[in-house]
C-alpha cells in the first residue's frame, strides 16, 4: 500500500496541456480597456513577451516546455502525490484521498511552475526587469526565485498589509535578489494617487496590480508578470494535473472528484484542466471538479459572469469572467492569495456551463480542516490550501455516509510555514468569518455606470 | 502629563453578591445582608499598575478615591471634591464630575457599574472621555475595560511619554433595576460616551490588520448602506439608535436623532424619534421597509436592549429578511456572540444560529447568535 507515489524525472511532462481547443465553443475574447474592441496580440506587447501572448491565445492542444525551463522545474518536479491513509482512517471514510504536494518547490508553493517559464520567455525577449504584484507573498517569492535564475531584475509591489505582517516572505524575495516595495508606493502614479487620497490605506491586490502594470508600461526594459488569472499562467500549471494523471494510473486509480482552491484560478486550473479536458472529450464524463473559494470573496458562487477589469485602476484588458466588481476590496482574510475579485475566464466559463462546480467556506471552517490535516498527514498547509483540504474532507465524509468508495484528489498547493500567525489567530479564536452580503451589494451596484464594452 | 479625574463608587457591586441584582437605592439592604464593599479593591488593582506614570489625579476625599491613591503611595493627586456624608450616592458622583470638568481633566477613570456610568454621563456627556474599572452588578455599557488590569493597560498606552489615547464611541445603558430584580432585563440606550480603547488587545497574532479606526470603519459602513439605499429608492429605511447608524444618516445628508428610531426614504427624512405606535402607522398599508440597526452595549445585543420601540409587532411587519445589522469590526471583535431578545422567542429563533453583520464597505461578518441572553450574564 503506497503512501508516496513518485514519478521519475524523465516522466516529467514535456509539454503543457492547453484546454482552449477542447472547449465546446471559443471563449469570449478579451477586450481592450480603451476601445472595448477584442484584443490583438500587439495590444499586449508593452507588458508581455510575444511568446506568452501567443500562448495566451493559442489554439494548439499541447505546447512544448522549453528544455531550459524543464531543467529548472526538475529541481522539485515531478512533485510527489500522496495517499492520505491517516486522514482516511481518522475520517473513517471508505474514500481514497490523494493529494498532490506542491509545497516541495523552493518557494514552497505551485507558483514557480509559471514563474520559471515566464522569466525564461522574458529573458529570451531581451527584457531586463520584471515588475509584478504580490498579495500574501507566494507569487512574489516565486518570481524572485525564477528571475534570479535567468539573470533578470525583479520589482515586486507587495500589498502593504502583507508587507508589514509577513516579513519572512519579503526576506525570501530579498535573498533571491528582488526588490520588494510596499504598495501603494510613490513609485507610480497609480500608487501616489491612492496614497494622496488615503495615506493610511492597507493596500489591495488590485492597487498593486495597477502599480506593477504602470511600472512595466512606462519602462522599455521592463515587462509585467501575473501569477494567476491569465490563460498562459493556467497553461504552465497543467504540469500538476498531468503528473497526477500518470501517478494515479500507476496505482490503477482515476479521480472521481478533483478539488482545488481558487483565487485567480491557477493552481485549480493546474490540477483540474487535464481532467476537465477528458470530461469535455467524453472519456471521463462523471468526474466531479470542485473549485473552493472563501465565503468572503465568493467570485464563482456569487459573482456575475460578465466582462470586467483585472485591476482597480482599469488598466488591464476586460475579461469575460465571474467577478465581484473590479473595485471590490475583499476583507482581510488570512488566505491572502484568494482575495481576488475575478477568476480565470476558462474556469469561469466551465463553472458557468456546469462542467465544474464551486463551493465556498468560512475561515474558521477551513482552519479547522487544516488542523485535522496537519495532525494526520503532518503537513501544515497554507491558508489558501486549507480551503481545498476542507472540501476534500467534506467529500470524504459524504462517502462515509453513503458508503461510496470514491477517489478524491486535491491540490495541496503550498505549505503554511510562513503563515503561523494565521494559525495563532485560529487558536486564539480571533478568526473573523467574513461574508459577502450578496443581495445588498447587488442593490448597491444597480445604479453604477456600466463598464464600456461589457 | 495626563490629568485623570478618578472616582470610586464605593458601594458599586455590593448588591450583586447578596442577590439584589444592583445597588441603586439598596445600600442599606445590601449591608444588612452582609455585603462588603467590592469597588475599592477593584480600583486598587488598577491604581497599583499605574505607578511611575506621569499622571496627575483629581479625586474625591476618602473612600471615593483618596484612600486608595494614598494606600498605593501615589502622591500626585489633588482632592477636588469632598462628599458631605459617609454614605455616598449618585449626587456625589455627579458633583465630583462637575469638579473634574472645571479642573479640565483629560479623562475620567471611575470604578463602578452601569449606574455610575449613567450618573457620570449625565454630567459630562461626550465632552470628556470616560473609562470604567468594572465593579458593578451590571455592566451592559460599553465604557468598561474588561478587567481592572486592562483598564491600567489602556491608561498606560495613553499616559506613557509618546503614547496617545485612541477613542471610540461607547454606549451608556440605562437598566431598569426594579424590573431587573423581577427577572426581566429592560435597558435603554442612555447616551453615547467617548471612551479610550486599545486597538486589538492581541494584535500581534493577526496576520492582516484590521482597520481599527472606528470613525473610518463607520464611514465605510455608511458609504455602503448609502449605495444600497440609493439602489432601492422605494424602500423605507428605519435607522435605529447609535453612532454607526448616525454615520449612515450623515452620509446620506439627513439629520438623525442619536438615540431614536428615524425613518428615511429616497434620501429624505420621513420621521424622527418614532415610538412603537409611530412605527406601526408608518409601516401600514404594505409599505416595504428595512430596519438598519446596530449592536448595542457591551453584551452584543441587537434587539431588545435599548430598542423597545421596535416591538415584536413592528419586527413582524418588517420581516426578518429586511433587518440589516451593522457594527464596526472593533465592536464585533469585542462581542463574540450576538444576542437577540426581541420579546418574541419564535422571531428570535427564526434567525437560526448565525446572523450576518455589515462591518465595512461591501463586507459582512458572520456572527454566532448567543442562545442564553440571560439576566446577569456577561461575555
Amino acid at each position: 500500500m503506497h503512501t508516496k507515489i513518485p514519478l521519475d524525472e524523465d516522466q516529467m511532462p514535456k509539454s503543457w496541456y492547453n484546454i482552449l481547443p477542447d472547449l465546446p465553443s471559443p471563449l469570449d475574447p478579451p477586450l481592450h480597456p480603451g476601445t472595448g474592441k477584442p484584443l490583438v496580440p500587439d495590444d499586449l506587447t508593452p507588458i508581455f513577451p510575444m511568446e506568452l501572448i501567443l500562448q495566451e491565445m493559442s489554439s494548439k492542444r499541447t505546447i512544448d516546455i522549453p528544455a531550459e525551463v524543464q531543467d529548472v522545474l526538475r529541481l522539485w518536479r515531478p512533485s510527489p502525490l500522496y495517499r492520505a491513509h491517516r486522514l482516511e482512517k481518522h475520517l473513517k471514510t471508505p474514500a481514497h484521498i490523494y493529494y498532490k504536494y506542491e509545497g516541495v518547490s523552493p518557494p514552497g508553493s505551485h507558483k514557480p511552475n509559471t514563474a520559471v517559464p515566464q522569466a525564461y520567455y522574458n529573458m529570451k525577449a531581451g527584457i531586463e526587469r520584471i515588475a509584478t504584484e504580490t498579495g500574501a507573498g507566494q507569487w512574489g517569492s516565486a518570481l524572485a526565485f525564477a528571475t534570479q535564475i535567468f539573470g533578470l531584475e525583479c520589482t515586486i509591489y507587495m500589498v502593504r498589509s502583507s508587507y508589514a505582517q509577513k516579513p519572512y516572505r519579503k526576506s525570501m524575495m530579498q535573498v533571491w535578489g528582488a526588490e520588494c516595495i510596499p504598495s501603494p508606493s510613490t513609485r507610480t502614479k497609480a500608487g501616489s494617487a491612492v496614497l494622496q487620497k488615503d495615506p493610511e490605506t492597507t493596500g489591495s491586490l488590485g492597487i498593486a496590480i495597477s502599480e506593477a502594470v504602470e511600472d512595466a508600461a512606462t519602462h522599455g526594459n521592463t515587462n509585467y508578470s501575473l501569477g494567476s488569472v491569465l490563460n498562459h499562467v493556467c497553461l504552465h500549471q497543467t504540469v500538476i494535473g498531468l503528473e497526477c494523471r500518470e501517478q494515479l494510473a500507476s496505482v490503477d486509480e482515476y479521480p472521481d472528484v478533483v478539488i482545488g482552491c481558487v483565487g485567480g484560478g491557477s493552481n485549480f486550473a493546474g490540477i483540474s484542466f487535464p481532467f476537465a479536458g477528458e470530461k469535455l472529450k467524453g472519456t471521463h464524463k462523471e468526474t466531479e471538479i470542485i473549485a473552493v473559494e472563501p465565503a468572503s470573496c465568493p467570485t464563482l458562487t456569487k459573482g456575475l459572469f460578465t466582462y470586467d477589469y483585472g485591476d482597480v485602476a482599469g488598466l488591464t484588458p476586460l475579461l469575460k469572467m465571474f467577478t465581484l466588481g473590479h473595485d471590490f476590496v475583499p476583507p482581510s482574510i488570512h488566505a491572502g492569495g484568494l482575495r481576488y475579485h475575478g477568476d480565470n475566464p476558462t474556469i469561469s466559463r466551465l463553472v458557468y456551463d456546469g462542467v465544474m462546480k464551486a463551493v465556498s467556506y468560512h475561515q474558521s471552517e477551513v482552519f479547522d480542516a487544516a488542523q485535522t490535516f496537519a495532525r494526520t498527514e503532518g503537513i501544515i498547509v497554507a491558508p489558501e490550501t486549507s480551503h481545498a483540504v476542507r472540501a476534500a474532507i467534506d467529500e470524504a465524509l459524504k462517502c462515509r455516509k453513503s458508503g461510496e468508495k470514491k477517489t478524491i484528489l486535491f491540490n495541496c498547493s503550498g505549505h503554511g510555514n510562513f503563515d503561523m500567525s494565521a494559525y495563532d489567530a485560529f487558536y486564539a479564536k480571533q478568526l473573523v468569518d467574513y461574508e459577502y452580503p450578496e443581495q445588498l451589494i447587488r442593490e448597491s451596484l444597480s445604479r453604477l455606470p456600466k463598464i464600456p464594452g461589457a | 502629563m495626563c490629568t485623570l479625574g478618578f472616582l470610586i463608587n464605593p458601594v458599586a457591586g455590593m448588591g450583586g453578591a447578596v442577590g439584589l441584582k444592583g445597588t441603586d437605592g439598596m445600600v442599606e439592604a445590601a449591608l444588612s445582608r452582609g455585603a462588603v464593599p467590592r469597588a475599592p479593591g477593584r480600583a486598587k488593582e488598577t491604581i497599583s499598575l499605574l505607578k511611575g506614570l506621569d499622571i496627575h489625579f483629581l479625586t474625591c476625599s476618602g473612600v471615593m478615591g483618596e484612600d486608595i491613591l494614598s494606600e498605593e503611595g501615589i502622591s500626585g493627586y489633588e482632592v477636588v471634591y469632598h462628599p458631605e456624608t459617609v454614605q455616598t450616592g449618585a449626587p456625589d458622583t455627579m458633583a465630583a464630575c462637575r469638579a473634574f470638568l472645571e479642573r479640565k481633566a483629560d479623562l475620567i477613570l471611575f470604578c463602578g457599574g452601569d449606574g455610575t456610568a449613567r450618573d457620570i454621563y449625565s454630567v459630562i456627556g461626550d465632552s470628556l472621555p470616560m473609562l470604567g474599572i468594572p465593579a458593578g452588578v451590571k455592566m451592559y455599557s460599553a465604557v468598561f475595560a474588561i478587567t481592572p488590569g486592562a483598564a491600567a493597560g489602556i491608561l498606560r498606552d495613553g499616559c506613557t511619554p509618546g503614547g496617545k489615547f485612541l477613542f471610540r464611541d461607547a454606549e451608556v445603558m440605562d437598566v431598569d433595576e426594579e424590573a431587573y430584580r423581577e427577572g426581566s432585563l429592560r435597558t435603554r440606550l442612555f447616551g453615547i460616551a467617548k471612551s479610550p480603547y486599545r486597538p486589538g488587545l492581541v494584535q500581534g497574532t493577526k496576520q492582516v490588520f484590521e482597520d481599527h479606526d472606528e470613525e473610518r470603519a463607520k464611514k465605510d459602513i455608511a458609504r455602503f448602506i448609502k449605495e444600497v439605499m440609493e439602489g432601492t429608492p422605494d424602500i423605507l429605511y428605519i435607522l435605529g439608535p447609535g453612532s454607526t447608524t448616525a454615520a449612515i444618516a450623515d452620509e446620506i445628508g439627513i439629520r438623525k436623532t442619536l438615540l431614536g428610531f428615524d425613518a428615511a426614504k429616497g434620501g429624505t427624512l420621513v420621521a424622527t424619534d418614532l415610538n412603537e405606535e409611530g412605527l406601526l402607522s408608518l409601516l401600514g398599508g404594505g409599505t416595504r421597509a428595512r430596519l438598519v440597526i446596530s449592536i448595542i452595549g457591551a453584551q452584543g445585543s441587537v434587539l431588545g436592549r435599548g430598542t423597545q420601540q421596535v416591538s415584536p409587532a413592528v419586527l413582524r411587519i418588517i420581516g426578518r429578511e429586511n433587518i440589516i445589522v451593522v457594527a464596526t469590526p472593533h465592536k464585533l471583535a469585542e462581542t463574540p456572540l450576538v444576542f437577540l431578545d426581541s420579546g418574541d422567542r419564535e422571531l428570535d429563533e427564526s434567525f437560526g444560529d448565525y446572523i450576518s453583520v455589515v462591518s465595512g464597505y461591501r463586507v459582512a461578518q458572520r456572527k454566532r447568535i448567543g442562545k442564553t441572553a440571560g439576566v446577569g450574564e456577561f461575555p
